[in-house]
């Protein structure tokens, strides 16, 4: 019986999701007159329907209360309840609808007392309130218009880089706020060491010095050496520990910020992912864009979708494929992957050997020509910048030899190129760390250091700049021009990578995270080119590129966005640590005479005198709280937190599959007693066709038979 | 009631504020934007119902593929023509609207691609739904076997009770979790 039961039920559900397989006589159960009567059906059904119905009802009956009882008659549990707590404007039905839900409800009113209907009206004007402040906040954002006609064009995908965008900017902004408030205000206030000669534009400084960012700049407040120890000089209270705590909050911000962000995306991805798989539904539901006005830009959606979709077949018969693979074709495989990944190590060796040896030929460099040495200067960043604009396009030809699927060969010239970037710049920074001491023992290190990063972030806006105006635009312009000459074919037609755009953004903010220390005022100068920046991409993208073949989806691409800036601010975190035990470990040779914490000062000195003069509990309590006895408590703390958090998921998603079976099981009793019910409807309407031989043969196993899940259970 | 003559009144403004999500400034241009696709002798009527025809001139309907199912599920007509009314038109305005809940957005859109108006998406619906999508011509429609592979697909993952169709509640699982279709969904003059 069991096993019977188990294929009728099996045989149930396959027959009803093939779907072609229904004979004609017998309709689909859902288009039967029963299943329309169905409470549940009743309660989703759309409300016009009802509509018509109630506002017969009403004239009829001349009462609102009737039509009430109609309208809610089925939906007897939940929404009635929710339906008069829910504002009027988030009621799904027309304005018409509506007028009546708040003629209704205003009878309700009067019928409550006094205290609660001006409770309701009160919770009505604050909603509003909130509202208009909201609305009012959202028009102060600036960009709003460029980013409606961008996304218009372009897409969500496009869009999502600006937005990005515009979130660094305010992020830059805020360090610069904090900056002044922790670093600048206080030493303009109670000003500099006495010894500290004033701040003079003259003697042998050039312009030059703007792009070497020596001479004047290295006297300025732009850098480390600037910030010496001022008249404000209580234990607690001094111009290196308020610069400490500047920088020390100004990454704590960050951080939180970013993970923020970071986990709200990846919350969502997550919900998208595997584990749910509601992949091509979402694709097919939330596919398009209804914000698209512009007819090619729409016609250019349906070929992105279609291109998608096309995509998503192909990789499910990609899959198949690679399933079908034999040993010998495997090894193959495997064996070229290696060999193509032993070509990217190699490639990235020798980018960092060349950035190595333009690190090394560029600290060489004394009395040349002063163009020649402005070159040599900016040799490293130069260096840098080029690699970082060649190899991705290298690793993206690379990536389509190795026989990945689509979306996994994006993802691996991504990952390749993070890494690139990224590395790149650590390279460099650790070349400067193992050769600057060797060289320039008693020269302000911070501010060297500074300098360099200095270079980096003007030298990278310079190339955005020139990337555009001497390489994309007149690119576009011969296209225009001649649409038919070799070259112009030979180019094709501009797109906007957004992969590759969003790692330039989080390398600029990398470098400014990590010169912070160094720079304080970088982040100023980052809010400044990002802002230049984003006219200068809203001019490229709105000039010269066409919209690109493939989506590119706005949430799963931001999630990948704070991915790549977090593993961005955890390398500048790094640096920074790094250097400042260095200086502690080795305080002989590092011995730096500039800066906060000048005249033989570390930061670690610093802050212990002042913890030494705070009162005993305090400093035991802080004592405590950097000891290694403080850490495992934590640990073990967090440890308990995520073991529950683990299992509670863990009894969820047993929760979630069981409910899932229950769902298919009472949803196919609901489709065998609709189906039962119209079969004899149908033998109660035409007695005379009644035969008796295929009654005999069909109804008694099906009539004596209880439900399929009733039977299972 | 409702009006379409030159000038909103300041009580119906503030009711239409009440029972839609629109803001006072979208409430006026949206009367102005309709008032525009009125002829002389409508203007003065009040309470005119716009032909389907006209509304979808709006260049922000225009290149939609769904402008049809738009404008006949915001429609009140008893004809069921897709005619709108100014009010029915701010219904239309107010659920694709920036601040609609997703709740709302999501019971529209179901409507909206529930081109058989028998409250479930079944094979015809989903069919009709991936074409209008895809792009109507033959050129550019997905083959009959991608998509019966793709139809296949979607009701695998969303069609959790398995009876073959996805119904609202099992479209606004699908809905809830994508975080894209809150700002895709929105019309905005």
């Amino acid at each position: 019986m069991e096993e019977h039961n188990s294929v009728n039920f099996m045989r149930l559900l396959s027959e009803e999701s093939t779907l072609s397989a229904l004979s004609s006589d017998s309709c689909e159960y859902y288009q039967t007159e029963i299943f329309d009567q169905l409470p549940s059906i009743q309660a989703s059904r759309p409300e016009q329907d009802r509509q018509g119905l109630w506002e017969a009802c009403e004239a009829h009956q001349g009462g609102p209360e009737s039509g009430e009882r109609i309208s809610h008659g089925h939906l007897s549990r939940g929404p009635k309840d929710k339906a008069f707590t829910q504002p009027l404007r988030s009621l799904v039905m027309c304005l018409q609808g509506k007028r009546d839900a708040r003629y209704r409800r205003k009878m309700q009113i009067s019928n409550i007392d006094f205290w609660e209907s001006w409770r309701r009206s009160q919770s009505i004007n604050r909603k509003r309130v909130w509202a208009q402040m909201g609305g009012a906040l959202s028009d102060l954002l600036p960009w709003q218009h460029t980013l409606h006609t961008i996304e218009g064009r372009f897409g969500v995908g496009v869009k999502a880089y600006f937005v990005f965008l515009r979130y660094l900017v305010y992020l830059n902004l805020l360090h610069c706020a904090l900056v002044w408030a922790f670093i600048l205000g206080p030493t303009t206030f109670y000003g500099r060491s006495n010894s500290s000669e004033p701040l003079k534009f003259g003697g042998k400084d050039s312009v030059l010095d703007f792009f070497h960012g020596s001479g004047y700049l290295d006297r300025s407040p732009l850098f480390f050496g600037f910030y010496t120890r001022g008249s404000l000089n209580l234990l607690c209270l001094n111009t290196p520990l308020l610069y400490l705590a500047g920088m020390l909050i100004i990454l704590f911000l960050s951080l939180i910020l970013v993970v923020r962000r970071t986990t709200v995306g990846f919350k969502h991805t997550w919900m998208l992912g595997k584990r749910y798989s509601m992949y091509v539904s979402y694709k097919i539901f939330c596919g398009w864009d209804f914000t698209i006005q512009d007819p090619a830009a729409a016609s250019l959606k349906h070929c992105f979708i279609r291109n998608d979709l096309k995509l998503f077949l192909e990789e499910e018969s990609f899959s198949v494929r690679e399933a079908l693979r034999t040993l010998g074709e495997r090894v193959r495989l495997y064996l070229l992957r290696f060999v193509l990944n032993l070509i990217v190590l190699s490639l990235l060796g020798g980018a960092f050997y060349l950035i190595y040896f333009a690190t090394i030929t560029a600290q060489k460099e004394s009395g040349h020509y002063w163009l020649v040495s402005l070159v040599l200067q900016y040799l490293p960043p130069i260096t840098i910048t080029f690699v970082n604009l060649l190899l991705p396009h290298m690793f993206r030809k690379i990536s389509s030899f190795e026989d990945y699927s689509f979306t996994m060969q994006v993802n691996a010239t991504l990952v390749r190129s993070i890494f690139l970037k990224l590395a790149s710049l650590g390279i460099y920074l650790f070349f400067i760390f193992t050769t600057e001491h060797r060289q320039y023992p008693f020269h302000c290190r911070e501010n060297r250091f500074g300098r360099e990063m200095y270079k980096l972030c003007i030298f990278n806006f310079l190339a955005t700049f020139c990337n555009v105006f001497l390489l994309n635009y007149p690119r576009k312009l011969l296209q225009e021009k001649y649409p038919s000459s070799l070259l112009a074919r030979l180019l094709g037609k501009q797109r906007f990578l957004i992969p590759f755009k969003v790692l330039d953004l989080v390398y600029s903010q990398t470098v400014s995270w990590v010169g912070v220390y160094y720079c304080p005022l970088l982040p100023l100068i980052g809010a400044v080119t990002l802002m230049a920046t984003f006219y200068i991409q809203k001019f490229t993208v709105l000039r010269c590129c066409v919209a690109e073949q493939r989506m590119f989806r706005g949430s799963s691409s931001s999630v990948l966005f704070h991915f790549m800036l977090l593993l961005g601010l955890l390398m500048a975190a790094t640096t920074l640590g790094f250097n400042l035990y260095q200086l502690e470990a080795t305080p002989d040779q590092n011995m730096s005479s500039c800066g906060p914490f000048g005249n033989g000062e570390t930061v670690f000195n610093v802050t212990g005198v002042c913890v030494n003069s705070l009162p005993r509990p305090a400093q035991t309590t802080l004592r405590y709280l950097a000891s290694e006895a403080f850490a495992l408590p934590l640990i073990l703390a967090e440890i308990l937190i995520l073991t529950s958090y683990v299992s509670r998921g863990r009894a969820n998603q047993k929760a979630i599959e069981r409910l899932k079976d229950m769902l298919v099981m009472s949803s196919s009793d609901k489709r065998f007693l609709v189906k039962q019910h119209a079969t004899m409807l149908r033998r109660g309407r035409k007695p005379h066709r009644v035969c008796s031989a295929a009654i005999e043969e069909d109804a008694p196993p099906q009539t004596l038979e209880a439900p399929p899940a009733l039977q299972a259970y | 009631m409702g009006t379409t003559a030159s000038q909103l009144g300041k009580d119906l403004l503030s009711e239409y504020q009440e029972l839609t999500f629109l803001t006072k400034q979208e409430i006026l241009l949206a009367h102005k934007r309709f008032a525009e696709l009125l002829t002389k002798d409508e203007k003065d009527l009040p309470n005119t119902r716009l032909p389907m025809e006209r509304i979808l001139t709006l260049p922000e309907l225009k290149s939609n593929p769904f402008r049809r199912r738009i404008c006949l599920v915001f429609s009140t007509s008893q004809h069921k023509d897709g005619s709108l009314t100014f009010e029915d038109f701010l219904d239309l305005l107010s659920a694709f609207s920036d601040s609609a809940t997703m709740e709302i957005k999501s019971h529209y859109a179901f409507r909206i691609f529930d081109f058989d108006d028998d409250g479930t998406l079944d094979y015809g619906d989903l069919e009709r739904l991936v074409n209008c999508l895809t792009g109507e011509t033959d050129d550019t429609r997905l083959t009959d076997e991608e998509m019966r592979q793709l139809i296949s697909n979607i009701l695998e993952e969303s069609d959790i009770d398995k009876d073959g169709t996805v119904n609202l509640s099992e479209f606004q699982h699908v809905i809830s979790r994508s975080p894209d279709f809150v700002s895709s969904f929105k019309i905005v003059l």
